[in-house]
């Protein structure tokens, strides 16, 4: 479902020209758990950018699903990230005066989805993350921070969408919270049919990938 | 939850600094409400002002002023060259006499001259003559003033009966009989009801004026005791009974509008020259008027200031905002917003924060709308306390204090301004708030659409 082609993104700093991810070429069937692993500075960050289409590669293609990023323009980079992409990060990035559910249900009203489809299906991902209704209507302070990773991987999941990207989703939690959150990233990429692509410097949390690609310097490691 | 339930929302996030901006921005409102309003308030009173004070210019001789002066009488050509100036809609000629009791006329004043009166007579040289009449001390020191003289009885000989100014009079009804043709010779008055009643007069009475009999056409109140004890006749009449036919000891012209008053006035004075005084009152509601630009200027300013305050707060506050929040919008668009769903909740809360700003500033605006009004005056009052009536009037103090008059309506105009809140004010205190949301939300706009959702995939 994910493939990539010969992708390249150089960067000017200063006098220097960086290339941050050189030539990697891969591909991730749906329905799977896949894990990206490198030390800080491989390139892993950069690589989800441009998966996610939130940056743009200098050369080569990414194909979501059939379709072309690297040819869109901008409003439909909107759309694509909107319908196609699910990010989850390291520090949640929830918003903090929305309460758990609203969050969920954001991604959904950029979509266009009405109100009472988004609060029901918002209830059910907050349900299938482990977050109980209890807690649905309460702002992000008031989570800790496995629960508000939950609320992130639910957001992820509001639209369907076919590829989600997780940025060390481990990163802030304890191992035992970070066990939880892997162990439900993998059953949602069967459930869900999505495929997941997690970034981690955590060679644990690679082990309990289906496929896991190594980045160095921004080249992927056979 | 939509753009618009989470822009009003995020105004309200930090509480503190919400009631901070909310109140500096209601002050700068409110000071806009109180200058928009003081400048209102101020220009109606301007045009009531203009409008009370009219369009007429007095010309008379050069060096008269009342009936002691010199100066050569205007003539009936002085009449054609005025009349034939631009925006001179009517110049109306007058001829004033004083018919003194037992010498030109049978009439006694019905005014009593009283302690001034005898003064006066004194200082004109005439000895007075202490009586056991009423009290008051005279130049001499002696407490009581004779009171054997009567005042003099003025004439008034205007070619129109309708032009009060003429006649320097505020109004001029007449209660029995009727008006005369003022444009026929004939040996016919009008009487004051006063100097009516002082010599059992009514309509058909005949008294002697200039050693000829003049038959009473009409009885006038003006309203004014001094007035009502003269005399209005025709003009050539009078003009033939005191030898000074075709002869006027002035013309009062009526100027098309008040914009027209002083190329009018500048117009006479060059054709006729120094042999007569132009005087319009313009010159004194130029002078009372004065200060009343100086609150209009200082208004003016003020509310382009305030305006201007208003908008460089809203502008610096959703400036910091959007700074503060550039992440958050990295993660907006990252799942899937757009650029204007972003900017519009962004200015949707500055509108938050201008509305509630504009409803204290509103209220702030009724309370001190007459108090910065009241200060505004007391700084320039001075400007109308230290104009001078105009010189070189006709026809006795009569119209000096007619001038004076004048200037006191200015004084009254200025102590008289109360602002009026109405709802027009109300409506361009929410039209400048909005304006100044949408003003201060554009360059966070312009910020919004530069921030990279890619800068939200950095690690801490």
């Amino acid at each position: 479902m994910l493939k990539v082609s010969n992708l390249t993104k150089k960067f000017q700093s200063g006098d220097h020209v960086v290339t941050a991810v050189n030539d990697i070429s891969l591909s991730v069937p749906s329905g799977v758990f896949s894990t990206i692993i490198g030390k800080s500075g491989s390139g892993k960050s950069t690589l989800l950018s441009l998966l996610g289409a939130l940056d743009k590669p200098t050369s080569g293609t990414i194909s979501v699903d059939g379709q072309n990023v690297g040819t869109m323009g901008d409003s439909k980079l909107i759309r694509y990230r909107r319908d196609k992409i699910g990010f989850v990060f390291q520090n949640y990035n929830l918003i903090p005066n929305l309460s758990a559910i609203e969050n969920v249900m954001l991604p959904m009203e950029f979509s266009g989805v009405g109100k009472n489809t988004r609060v029901e299906r918002a209830k059910k991902l907050l349900e299938q993350v482990g977050i109980t209704e209890d807690k649905q209507e309460r702002r992000p302070g008031r989570l800790s921070g496995g629960e508000q990773q939950r609320v992130a991987i639910a957001r992820a999941l509001a639209n369907k969408p076919k590829l989600i990207l997780a940025d060390e989703p481990t990163g802030n939690l304890d191992s035992a919270t970070g066990k939880v959150i892997i162990d439900l990233l993998k059953k949602l990429a069967k459930t869900e049919d999505t495929t997941i692509v997690a970034v981690t410097h955590d060679n644990g949390i690679a082990a309990e990938a289906e496929i896991t690609f190594t980045l160095k310097d921004g080249k992927l490691l056979k | 939850m939509g753009v618009i339930s989470r822009g009003i929302r995020n105004a309200f996030r930090n509480i503190i600094r919400t009631f901070s901006i909310t109140f500096i921005l209601a002050l700068s409102i409110a000071m806009s409400l109180v200058m928009l309003l003081a400048l209102k308030t101020v220009q109606a009173k301007i045009d009531s002002v203009k409008g009370s004070i009219g369009n007429t210019i007095t010309v008379s001789p050069a060096g008269v002023r009342g009936f002691e002066g010199g100066g050569d009488l205007l003539t009936a050509a002085d009449l054609s060259t005025i009349a034939s100036v631009p925006n001179v809609t009517n110049a109306v000629s007058v001829m004033t006499d004083r018919m003194n009791t037992n010498q030109d006329t049978n009439l006694q004043s019905a005014i009593d001259p009283g302690t001034f009166g005898g003064r006066q007579r004194q200082r004109n040289g005439e000895t007075v003559t202490p009586d056991n009449g009423s009290g008051g001390a005279n130049r001499n020191g002696s407490t009581n003033v004779n009171r054997t003289f009567t005042m003099p009885i003025t004439v008034t000989a205007t070619s129109d009966l309708n032009s009060l100014a003429s006649l320097s009079v505020g109004s001029f009804n007449i209660t029995t009989g009727s008006k005369f043709d003022p444009s026929v010779d004939q040996n016919v008055a009008l009487v004051g009801t006063d100097l009516a009643a002082k010599n059992n007069l009514s309509v058909g009475s005949t008294f002697k004026a200039y050693n000829t009999d003049v038959t009473v056409a009409g009885i006038f109140d003006t309203g004014n005791k001094f007035t009502n004890s003269a005399v209005v006749m025709p003009l050539k009449t009078v003009q033939r009974l005191s030898g000074q036919t075709d002869q006027f000891n002035s013309i009062i012209v009526q100027a098309s509008s008040i914009d027209s008053l002083s190329s009018v006035q500048s117009a006479i004075k060059d054709k006729l020259g120094s042999k007569a005084d132009v005087v319009s009152q313009q010159d004194t509601s130029n002078q009372a008027i004065a200060p009343l630009q100086n609150i209009k200027t200082i208004s003016l300013y003020s509310l382009i200031g305030s305006v201007v305050a208003g908008s460089i707060i809203i502008f610096l506050t959703m400036l910091m905002i959007v700074r503060e929040r550039r992440r958050e919008i990295g993660v907006l668009k990252a799942i899937g917003s757009s650029n204007l769903k972003i900017v519009s909740q962004f200015t949707v809360e500055s509108l938050a924060l201008t509305v509630m700003s504009s409803a204290i500033g509103i209220i702030l605006g009724f309370i001190f709308s007459n108090p910065v009004l009241k200060v505004l005056i007391n700084n320039s009052e001075a400007g109308v306390a230290n104009a001078a009536p105009g010189q070189g009037a006709r026809g006795g103090g009569m119209f000096i204090s007619r001038l004076g008059g004048g200037l006191n309506n200015a004084r009254d105009a200025l102590q008289n301004l109360h602002a009026v809140v109405g709802w027009e004010i109300i409506l361009y205190g929410v039209l400048a708030a909005i304006a100044i949301a949408v003003i201060g939300s554009a360059n966070p706009a312009f910020i919004i659409a530069k921030v990279r959702p890619a800068e939200v995939m950095r690690a801490e």
